[in-house]
């Protein structure tokens, strides 16, 4: 306990006040513009970190990324645009909302539940880092690719209905994957001799295609241009306590998924929010109401993503392993700070450490009046006549898309995946199955390739270390299931038949 | 808001310096682009980023790190090598013989005017904490005795400066480097974590990335490859010590131009770079992120990228890679 006084001490200080408060606004701007990521933002502040004390700088980073997560959310529901990769399981479902004059209710438990996993994954951090760090340490590549392997399952849950379209759009996300140097042989594929294409596509430009450049191309087209349903956001806490109520297993199970999740190195909170709103529709008594803008798609999900920050930061701290690109960047600073990351931080400063957990935990806290705040803002910005805003978010698409690759390949790329989403949407293929492809096909090839480099072609060590079987044995009962319970209920019919 | 705009104006201004070739006057009159081949918050972009810091103190101008990690720095490389050799796009350059050897590239070291050697980390040989492996000696006899038997991971691709380097004492130990298995991934610190997890038997990386899981007790460091002992190491025994065999191996980094600047900028940036080198603060900022610090200047950083050339030539197809 003393050693959370002391820490907040150290929080308690103007400068480190203000500068917290400087990168929430910041993070949820960040955060709230297609185009610009979370892990952009905080490279862009690392130059800074220099002159500032470690306790400022590192509780700047993690509210910016706490912000950053949540304020994905705002263009995802009222653009159809998710601001962070983060955001895209459950744009779609937000968007609906809004369109039926909902919008208020989808930020509004996307924030209750950003909020709620963000404090949870916090918790976690501050009291049991060391101990959740251990499960990182049981993660081989045979256990990556079982996980991959089940999160591709999700993208059956993601296609809402078709599957056939979904699958291909599934393929489709695990091709583009594909392109660029293999990862592990160094083979040059699919570039047809051109160089730009050596790095493959960037997963930001592609995000930012499919999502944003084909919603302007969809606004472009459209012969009647829909008044938009801003003036109905009204307020956001209407509702709300019940509907967080009625979901709070859902909203639990998200953290605890999104706090385990993030906690495994390479997996984040883009895989989170996906498997947790697979889980959540799978367990639905309902599940034909998700996909057509349900609070039952957007809680738990939302929760899943922001409790995946916090889990990220636990074998960051610990082991100096980071979870995803954010948590590379945090490290960096870290030891730049000399708070060299490894379980001695834990001993040698437990109170430094322990400040920048609470001011994690605070951040999430501050969520709740910031993306109040910032929703109120973001209705303003929706007051800009669309055939304004819409290319100004072209602006951004553009912009974001050089900044991030620093290649003016990389607005090529965005370009023609912009083309091909507005292909694909008008003709009903849905682009979250690709997404969900072009997030999991190189953590598949490459922990498949490795795996079997190391087990020298043995297609059975993917069975024979027991956490590997156990995910294993999850991920193809997952699979099995629709046969094996129609397999049952004949059975069960046959003999109820014969008894009869 | 302000920073967005910072950083739109950063990437307008990118492009526009791009698409302008013109030169006249004092270098540097105008922004000058180092090219970190390597994303953000890595090693690379670090060193890029504090060196760009003492760079604009001392001539003047911005310095802007610009990261081209793509292809696992082929992509930054390259452009350094393409860009307009006017000393408005510098390089920061490391270990990169391997990709024109791996036909994933063009570059070679002519390609550069190599300027100064700033930073040198020695790899390191770490085993899991329960592995039976005490020392390197007992370790390299294992390996030599059964090579396919254990499996090494590279950490990023089986040419980068870890795999290289214990290629290349396998090699001096005359273990039989086509059997080998090594095994490629996505960074050091995956493959530490790996190792740990029992996925692989060893992995050579730099003691920095090492230290967190062998502060823990999950991890061992059996030998770093430097003549001397790291002052922040000291229980780390050299690789000298530990075999027998005096040999200084791991990752460097290194500023570049691209072939064909002209005589009076490169002389001016080296001066500059020599000044920084030698400054307390620099040193001071380098060591607090655990970067080793290595001068060489343009006349022997130019002999060192050719002899790396050639040692990266003869492990890499013994490997099997080319």
């Amino acid at each position: 306990m003393d050693v959370i006084f002391a820490a907040l001490g150290l929080l308690w200080d103007p400068t480190v006040i203000g500068i917290m408060l400087a990168c929430a606004v910041y993070g949820l701007a960040v955060g709230s513009i297609p185009g610009l990521s979370a892990s952009m933002a905080v490279a862009l502040l690392v130059p800074m970190t220099f002159f500032i004390d470690a306790v400022p700088a590192l509780a700047g980073i993690v509210t910016l990324a706490a912000m950053a997560i949540f304020a994905g959310d705002l263009p995802g529901a009222f653009l159809r645009i998710p601001g962070t990769p983060a955001s895209a399981a459950y744009a779609d479902e937000a968007y609906k909302m809004s369109l039926q004059g909902k919008g208020e209710r989808a930020l509004g438990i996307g924030l209750v539940c950003s909020a709620i996993g963000g404090v949870f994954g916090a918790l976690v951090l501050l009291f049991a880092a060391p101990s959740l760090a251990k499960i990182a340490l049981k993660f081989s590549t045979f256990e990556y690719f079982w996980l991959a392997c089940m999160g591709l399952s999700a993208a059956v849950v993601v296609s809402h209905g078709n599957m056939a379209k979904g699958m291909l759009s599934l393929f489709l996300g695990l091709f583009i994957a594909m392109i660029g140097i293999d990862p592990m042989s160094g083979q040059i594929r699919y570039t047809f001799g051109n160089s730009a294409l050596i790095g493959g596509l960037g997963f930001i430009p592609v995000l930012i295609g499919f999502f944003a450049l084909s919603e302007v191309m969809r606004f472009a087209a459209l012969r009647v241009r829909p008044t938009h349903s801003a003036s109905t956001v009204g307020n956001v806490f209407s509702g709300l306590g019940q509907d967080v109520i009625r979901l709070r297993y859902g909203i639990l199970r998200g953290c605890g998924l999104g706090t385990i999740i993030g906690a495994i190195p390479g997996a984040g909170a883009d895989i989170a929010s996906y498997i947790s709103y697979a889980a959540q529709k799978k367990l639905s008594k309902n599940p034909e109401k998700f996909g057509t803008g349900i609070v039952d798609g957007i809680g738990p999900a939302s929760a899943a993503n922001n409790s995946a920050v916090g889990g990220a930061f636990v074998p960051a701290t610990v082991f100096g392993i980071p979870g995803d690109s954010l948590s590379a960047i945090i490290i960096g600073v870290l030891y730049m700070k000399g708070l060299n990351p490894g379980p001695t931080v834990f001993l040698r400063q437990p109170e430094l450490i322990t400040a920048v957990f609470l001011a994690f935990l605070i951040a999430n806290i501050m969520l709740v009046p910031f993306g109040f705040a910032a929703i109120k803002m973001f209705k303003q910005v929706l007051r800009v006549p669309r055939t304004l805003l819409m290319p100004s978010i072209l602006a951004f698409c553009i912009v974001g898309a050089f900044a991030v690759e620093n290649a003016v390949f990389a607005v090529t790329t965005m370009l023609i995946v912009g083309v091909l989403g507005y292909l694909m949407e008008e003709n009903g293929y849905p682009i979250a199955p690709a997404i969900l492809g072009l997030v999991l096909g190189p953590m598949l090839e490459e922990n498949f390739l490795s795996s079997m480099m190391k087990a020298h072609g043995d297609f059975a060590a993917f069975f024979e270390r027991p956490l590997a079987a156990g995910i294993a044995a999850v991920t193809i009962i997952l699979w099995l299931y629709p046969v094996l319970s129609w397999g049952f209920a004949n059975l069960k019919a046959h003999r109820n038949k014969a008894l009869s | 808001m302000k920073k967005i705009t910072k950083s739109l104006a950063l990437g307008v201004a990118a492009l526009s310096v791009a698409a302008s070739g013109a030169f006249a006057g004092e270098w540097p009159e105008r922004p000058v682009t180092i090219i970190a081949a390597a994303g953000a918050g890595g090693g690379t972009d670090g060193v890029a980023r504090i060196l760009a810091n003492h760079l604009k103190e001392r001539l003047g101008q911005q310095f802007n790190v610009v990261n081209q990690g793509q292809a696992g720095g082929v992509v930054g490389i390259t452009n350094m090598a393409n860009a307009e050799p006017d000393g408005y796009t510098i390089g920061l350059i490391y270990n990169f013989a391997h990709y024109k050897l791996l036909g994933q590239a063009d570059f070679d070291y002519k390609s550069f005017r190599p300027i100064a050697q700033v930073n040198f980390d020695p790899a390191a040989f770490q085993v899991a904490n329960g592995s039976d492996w005490q020392d390197m000696r007992q370790a390299l006899d294992a390996i030599k005795a059964d090579p396919g038997a254990y499996s090494i991971g590279c950490g990023g691709g089986c040419g980068g400066s870890w795999p290289i380097a214990v290629a290349t004492l396998l090699d001096q130990w005359k273990v039989d480097l086509s059997k080998v298995n090594m095994v490629p991934g996505k960074g050091a610190a995956a493959a530490m974590q790996d190792m740990v997890a029992g996925g692989f038997d060893a992995v050579p990386c730099s003691l920095p990335e090492a230290e967190a899981l062998i502060d823990a007790g999950e991890a061992r460091s059996l030998a770093v490859f430097k003549p001397e002992r790291l002052a922040k190491y000291p229980d780390v025994p050299t690789l000298k010590e530990a075999t027998g065999l005096d040999l200084e191996l791991g990752a460097w980094r290194g500023i570049v131009a691209p072939a064909g600047l002209p005589d009076e900028i490169a002389t001016k940036l080296e001066a500059a770079l020599d000044e920084i080198a030698h400054d307390p603060k620099w040193i001071e900022e380098m060591n607090s992120r655990g970067f080793g610090i290595r001068w060489r200047n343009s006349a022997e950083f130019t002999a060192f990228v050719k002899q790396h050339t050639d040692e990266v030539a003869a492990v890499l197809p013994a490997l099997g890679l080319n």
